[in-house]
């Protein structure tokens, strides 16, 4: 019995096309634990993003196991399935997906109101967070009037407003500069730690991953320690 | 790669979103072309029931007397006739009534009582030639003693029960006349002595004929639908033998025993059919009218007229006399012009008779029914001679006696002589009056003093041997022995003599105020031939036009009345303005839409060093291309609607036109402008769409923006901004709210159209409302809340997805304003639907306090609020005879007949210019308004300043000069608003010029106009006016009658069976503003489909707004998905937006327009359809949910990864 939070266990996925069948994953085991940070990296199509929506349980496997914190998602039903990911995982993108038609606050808010409701706690963590992440000023703006980064940041907020155990990014820092990639880089490590949250995160960056203590490469099918 | 191909290739590539494009133009050019082809239709429907009703007839000759129909022959015979025409057909067309009456064989109570009756039935008395000229299929002719009937005729001719269905005996058999029974005609008899004159008959108005129902016409044939007067309701027609109907009215041809005299056929139209279609229905078809008219002049004589010219041995003279007894004021006219163009001498003459003449109050010596001769004896012709015994001629107050009657009265130079006579009341009544005069001559027995020839000869008083074999039409008293001696002496001579002025101004009559014109006669060998020159010679001078006797070109005059009293297209593109509309906002939401799904090419077009310009010309054309394609399919789509419109005309919305006969008919000119039409009205959507992209940089719209993103500030500023015109709105629309409820002069005073302050102050309030209410949507969504995301559940989503419709505020103000807007419309035109019947009688309304409203197809001469006349016409009830309940029942009668209070009207017949007639009219039936009417008031008017606005009618105006020679009089005139506005096309102040705008006879001024009057369709003049300008109308033929509502049927029937002579036919007044306003409510309920058609396609952008947004939303809704969000949350989230908009819009509309209309709701008669409203709305919101579900469907069907991934 092993006593990670996180168990991906010779995970395949195979997609089947007109070209015929293609095995994007095929054995991908990996174990993390509350507080560990992870960086996957990998040429493109090698499966990475896949690897990370199946943890994250947005996409099935064609076979293998998953366990977060214990629990197999993909025994559960739809409902049950929104749920669990509602409570347990957090997800940031390349792209922010923040709703324009939101403040700030408000967006960090949304997966409140998918849960248990956005109430004045919900609230009241909402702005620890942003104040947390340098927006302290900017929870009445609207995504249209901050920066790239600083959405990366709300993007960033609203990923963690649940406390989940896992939090997963795909390219976070695809669409930013140098700079404030690295800023965003620092600040979801920080906030994983502090946050004693599981950190995954799938990128082309290479100084971005080597921030990681973890780090993984996708070769193959298969994810191949990275870490010097 | 070229131009023409990255359009063709964009086309292509986007196809769905051009789809939608085009589906929404072929929607729009359905409904504009749609309109045009309705008009088409209407039009080219009332030209082929024109020309089918009228068969082979081109022209009519519809006179008011009966001429010779050897007349037609002889007009057929012209070497000029056949030049253009084929047939002359001669024929009687008369008004008359028809009843139908079933005995029960088995004595049952209820059938013995089946007496159906129908009034105003047009009588056509046909020959052969007639008949071939109409379109009469494999019915023949009526022979002597048929009758064939017109299918309403005989529908009118059975019994219904309340829903309108036929009802049936035991044996299943209808109730009501069939081919093979008998019906009866009433038809009022010809008589050339006005009964309403001092020597007309009174006895025998009307006679009855009956007839075996030969046949029931197909409305489909063109002969059961003649009408002479342009109408596409269906006309209760009867046709018999000409043969019979001028027996039965003593028309036929007779020969007298003692005499020898032929007294030929007579007729009172002829029809004739022109041999080219120019004659017939083109522009020269007035002049082939005139040609007509000229021909049958140089063929008619005077006895066609019914004047004659008497030769006068003894006195050498010939006198110009007219069968009526008095002179028409035209042919007196005619006869003095011709006297003085053949340089004859002329005198006129008035002869009246006097009761009784007398000496002075104290003398017992009188003579009676002596004849008084007007004329002058100061200045005689050399025909006339008098010697004078004594003094000499008369003024104006004095009198000449001749030695005879001197000699009976004892009178003297200088003594006063007492005259006697019958004055002609307004209904044929002969009061008498007595008038006194200085005798100022006593002319000797010789000479002119017993010219018999100055008193016409009248048949039963001139022809008579003695006083006893007088008819005379009121009761003789005894004459004296020298009454009779003089008689068997002199006959008819005058006894005294007047100054003609003298006599005028006692006797003349609306007919005339002459007896004859004499005149001395022109050189000839004899003076029978004299006779025939200025026989010839009067009738040359007669104008036809002026008594009636011309020809209308009938077809070419009901074919340009075939454009119809309102183009029908410019109706339906009116009505479906709001469907034109939406088709547009879809058209430029849905090309906004796929515009700004490639607002990243538009930004790389423009990056690549496309010019703007180039790129909206690139863009424009490929929208133009969608739009012209879809124009084209939209023609065809046109048709459809057009289709289903006139099929709805025929059908659902029976009641606006009131006819079956209406198809399909396009012109090229319509596919056309409907074409161009739709096009101008995509491309301005798509100009519009294109604007709002055009004001964003390159690098915007390659980041894929699709509007300008404005700072929190500013959109605060444009809230704040909404927010103060939402305000203002408010705040005008309360004080004016607060004005319009609380100063009672708002409600009295109008402001324009006949809306008074009042009603329009609502409106306005309305109008002010839904624009506060859209403003304040706006406002709303630009506003700033923190708390849109909060709670859980259903109501945490709905926050969400209310704050979801901020995110376009421009797509979702403008589906909603859509909405709220046709929803207004709708609601206001539902609420303006208004019940008459429920309306009591009430002096300043539509009703004008009457209860009943009768017409008859003959005239009535008596006054019906007195009990003696009534009596004369059957109007009275023995008490005394049969029965407790017979005898009750005869009182109940008798009081309800006296304390009815009838207001009786001259009717002028003219074409129904009423909401009911679609065909355009120019003079209407006039109807002459009594003198007691005038001062009794009522009805409600629009813009009167009088108190009594019916006094404007007694108004004298001047005449109008033209061409700085020809005076033109001008008579004043009332009229319906809606008549004035939707038939004629006239408002107070205008004129209308008879009988045409190019050669006006005299005006008719609008003087004032009622609001929603039992009066539509007519126009109505002071009696004093009528009698002047149609002096040959005679009687009365229209009623307005007072009675308690609950009498009303009692009343109806009462008199209904008494005038059964007269065709008297009575319904409440309410009935009558019923069926009018049923055509209007028919035109609201057609209107407010239309809206509702508008109204969903608003519903159908707006679901295309929230597709589209979804669309749009696709990476958040998955984001929301990946971060938790169950389906269900989404299908709330989407939900909600949807159903807020669209609950805003009809709760916005449907409030607004409520209140709009709160003065009409309010008022007696509102009639809200409230189930059919509700209907229309609820659906339109069903439709906007399900649409909804579509957009959630969408929604929760997109997998979240790919969504993601494809960002």
């Amino acid at each position: 019995m092993s006593d990670s939070d996180l168990t991906v266990s010779e995970l395949t996925k195979r997609f089947t096309g007109a070209a015929g069948e293609l095995d994007v994953l095929s054995g991908v085991d990996l174990q993390l634990k509350r507080g560990d940070a992870a960086a996957i990296t990998g040429p493109s199509g090698s499966g990475k993003s896949t690897l990370l929506y199946i943890i994250g349980t947005l996409d099935e496997p064609t076979g293998g196991k998953l366990s977060v914190l214990g629990e197999n998602p993909f025994n559960m039903d739809s409902s049950q399935l929104a749920a669990y990911r509602n409570k347990n995982i957090g997800f940031i993108f390349q792209d922010h997906h923040l709703l324009p038609q939101c403040s700030v606050l408000e967006n960090v808010l949304i997966p409140a109101l998918a849960g248990s409701g956005a109430g004045a706690a919900e609230e009241e963590r909402a702005r620890e967070l942003l104040e947390r992440v340098g927006l302290a000023e900017r929870m009445t703006h609207h995504p249209a009037q901050i920066s790239g980064g600083e959405r990366q940041r709300v993007a960033v907020c609203r990923a963690l407003l649940n406390q989940p155990a896992l939090l997963l990014a795909d390219e976070p820092t695809g669409n930013l500069d140098q700079q404030t990639a690295e800023s965003i880089g620092s600040l979801l490590l920080e906030l994983a730690g502090e946050q004693n949250t599981m950190l995954i995160c799938v990128t082309h960056s290479q100084s971005l991953a080597n921030r990681f203590p973890q780090r993984y490469e996708l070769i193959d099918g298969k994810l191949v320690d990275a870490t010097d | 790669m070229t131009t023409t191909r990255l359009l063709l290739q964009s086309i292509l590539c986007y196809w769905r979103t051009n789809l939608a494009v085009l589906l929404g133009v072929i929607a729009g050019t359905a409904v504009i072309g749609g309109a045009l082809i309705v008009g088409d239709s209407v039009r080219g429907s009332l030209r082929q029931m024109t020309e089918e009703r009228l068969g082979k007839i081109d022209h009519v000759l519809n006179s008011p007397r009966f001429f010779r129909q050897e007349l037609a022959g002889e007009l057929a015979a012209h070497p000029e006739f056949a030049k253009q025409f084929d047939t002359v057909a001669p024929a009687l067309v008369m008004t008359g009534a028809l009843e139908y009456q079933k005995e029960s064989d088995a004595g049952d109570e209820a059938e013995s009582a089946l007496i159906l009756r129908a009034g105003k039935v047009s009588i056509f008395g046909v020959e052969e030639t007639l008949w071939d000229m109409t379109d009469h299929g494999e019915v023949p002719r009526p022979e002597d003693g048929e009758i064939i009937l017109s299918r309403r005729l005989a529908d009118q001719l059975q019994k219904k029960d309340s829903d309108g269905n036929v009802q049936t005996d035991k044996n299943g058999k209808p109730l009501g006349v069939e081919v093979g029974e008998t019906v009866s005609v009433w038809v009022e008899v010809p008589s050339s002595i006005p009964r309403d004159s001092l020597l007309g008959k009174r006895d025998e108005t009307s006679r009855e004929i009956t007839l075996t129902v030969k046949a029931i016409l197909d409305d489909a044939l063109g002969v059961g639908r003649l009408n002479l007067n342009p109408n596409q309701q269906l006309p209760m027609n009867a046709f018999m033998s000409l043969d019979t109907l001028q027996r039965a009215l003593d028309l036929n041809q007779t020969r007298d025993r003692k005499t020898r005299t032929v007294t030929p056929a007579r007729v009172n139209t002829l029809f004739v059919a022109a041999k080219s279609k120019a004659d017939r229905e083109g522009d020269k078809a007035p002049a082939a009218a005139n040609r007509l008219t000229h021909l049958l002049t140089e063929r008619w004589t005077l006895a066609d007229l019914e004047l004659r010219v008497a030769a006068n041995e003894k006195r050498q003279y010939l006198s110009l006399e007219s069968e009526q007894q008095i002179l028409s004021v035209e042919f007196a006219a005619a006869g003095r012009r011709t006297a003085e163009r053949l340089d004859l001498q002329h005198a006129s003459s008035l002869v009246y008779l006097a009761n009784k003449i007398a000496g002075s109050k104290e003398s017992a010596k009188f003579s009676r029914y002596s004849i008084v001769a007007g004329l002058d004896m100061a200045e005689p012709p050399d025909f006339d001679a008098f010697t004078f015994a004594a003094g000499g001629p008369p003024t104006d107050k004095e009198i000449v006696l001749d030695s005879w009657l001197a000699d009976d009265l004892g009178v003297h130079i200088g003594d006063d002589v007492n005259l006697w006579y019958y004055e002609v009341g307004n209904h044929g009544d002969l009061p008498e009056q007595k008038r006194t005069f200085k005798l100022s001559g006593i002319v000797e027995m010789t000479g002119s003093a017993i010219d018999s020839g100055l008193t016409p000869s009248v048949k039963g008083i001139t022809d008579v041997e003695t006083f006893d074999e007088w008819d005379a039409p009121f009761t003789m008293k005894k004459v004296t022995d020298r009454d009779d001696d003089f008689w068997d002496e002199y006959r008819a001579t005058p006894k005294a003599f007047v100054t003609l002025s003298t006599a005028q101004t006692l006797w003349r009559s609306r007919y005339g105020q002459l007896t004859s014109v004499r005149v001395s006669p022109p050189k000839a060998e004899s003076l029978e031939e004299s006779a025939e020159i200025y026989s010839r010679e009067v009738l040359n001078t007669i104008d036809p036009n002026e008594i009636g006797m011309a020809f209308d070109a009938v077809k070419q005059r009901q074919l340009a009345a075939a454009s119809g009293t309102t183009d029908f297209a410019v109706y339906f593109i009116a009505f479906s303005f709001f469907l034109i509309a939406s088709a547009t906002i879809l058209i430029g939401l849905l090309f906004r839409l796929g515009i700004e799904r490639r607002s990243t090419n538009v930004g790389l077009l423009g990056a690549v060093g496309f010019a703007p310009r180039r790129v909206n010309r690139l863009f424009l054309t490929e929208g133009l291309i969608v739009v012209g394609s879809g124009a084209g399919l939209g023609l065809l789509a046109a048709y459809g609607y057009a289709w289903m419109m006139v099929y709805g005309l025929k059908t659902w919305w029976f009641g606006a036109i009131g006819t079956k006969f209406l198809f399909v008919h396009v012109t090229p000119l319509s596919l056309l402008i409907g074409f161009v039409g739709s096009v101008v009205v995509a491309a301005v959507a798509i100009w519009w769409a294109m604007r709002q992209l055009r004001a964003l940089s390159n690098r915007e719209l390659l980041s894929g923006a699709v509007e300008t993103s404005l700072t929190g500030e500013a959109r605060l500023q444009r809230g704040r901004k909404a927010s103060i015109i939402a305000l203002s709105c408010s705040v005008i629309a309360a004080v004016m709210l607060i004005a319009a409820a609380s100063i009672p002069q708002l409600s009295e005073r109008e402001a324009f159209g006949g809306f008074s302050w009042q009603v329009v102050s609502f409106f306005l309030v309305g109008v002010l409302l839904l624009t506060a209410s859209l403003t304040f949507l706006s406002a709303w969504l630009d506003s700033d809340r923190s708390t849109a995301v909060r709670g859980s559940g259903a109501i945490g989503m709905g926050r969400l997805g209310i704050r979801n419709a901020a995110r376009h505020r421009q797509r979702s103000v403008l589906t909603t304003g859509l909405i709220a807007s046709a929803t207004f419309v709708i609601v206001a035109i539902a609420a303006g639907h208004r019940n008459p019947a429920v309306e009591q009688p009430k002096m300043n309304s539509g009703n004008g306090g009457f209860t009943l409203v009768a017409e008859t197809s003959q005239p009535i001469y008596e006054d019906l609020n007195d009990e003696q006349a009534r009596k004369t016409r059957a109007l009275d009830f023995d008490k005394t005879v049969g029965d407790q309940s017979a005898i009750s029942r005869a009182e109940r009668n008798n009081r309800l007949l006296a304390e009815m209070e009838v207001f009786p009207f001259h009717v002028k017949p003219g074409e129904n210019a009423s909401c009911l007639n679609i065909y355009q009219t120019h003079l209407p039936t006039v109807l002459g308004v009594p003198q007691r009417m005038i001062e009794r008031g009522g009805f409600k008017f629009s813009g009167a300043k009088q108190d009594n606005p019916w006094t404007l009618l007694e108004e004298r105006l001047e005449d109008e000069t033209v061409n700085t020679k020809q005076s033109i009089p001008i008579y004043p005139v009332l009229a319906d608003m809606n008549t004035l506005q939707y038939s004629l096309h006239k408002g107070v102040g205008s004129t209308i010029d008879v009988p045409d705008d190019e050669n006006p006879e005299y005006k008719l001024k609008i003087v004032g106009q009622f609001d929603g009057s039992v009066f539509q369709g007519v126009l109505l003049m002071s009696d004093e006016n009528f009698r002047r300008l149609y002096s040959d109308r005679k009687g009365f033929e229209y009623f307005l009658i007072e009675v308690p509502v609950a009498d009303a049927d009692d009343l109806s029937s009462i008199l209904e069976t008494g005038l059964n002579d007269f065709g008297f036919d009575a319904e409440p007044v309410a009935k009558r503003l019923d069926d009018f306003l049923s055509v209007q409510n028919t035109y609201l309920s057609t209107f407010q489909t239309l809206g509702g058609l508008g109204l969903l396609l608003g519903t159908l952008g707006l679901a295309t707004v929230m597709l589209r947004n979804v669309f749009e939303r696709r990476a958040e809704l998955a984001l929301l998905r990946a971060v938790g969000f169950r389906n269900g949350h989404l299908a709330w989230l989407v939900l909600w937006e949807n159903a807020f908009l669209l609950t805003w819009g009809l709760l916005a509309g449907t409030a607004s327009a409520l209140l709009a209309m709160t003065p009409h709701l309010l008022s007696i008669g509102a009639d809200v359809p409230w189930t059919s409203v509700i209907t229309i709305l609820a659906g339109v919101f069903v439709v906007g949910m399900i649409a909804a579900f579509i957009a959630v469907a969408e929604a929760v069907s997109t997998p979240i990864l790919a969504t993601l991934r494809s960002e």
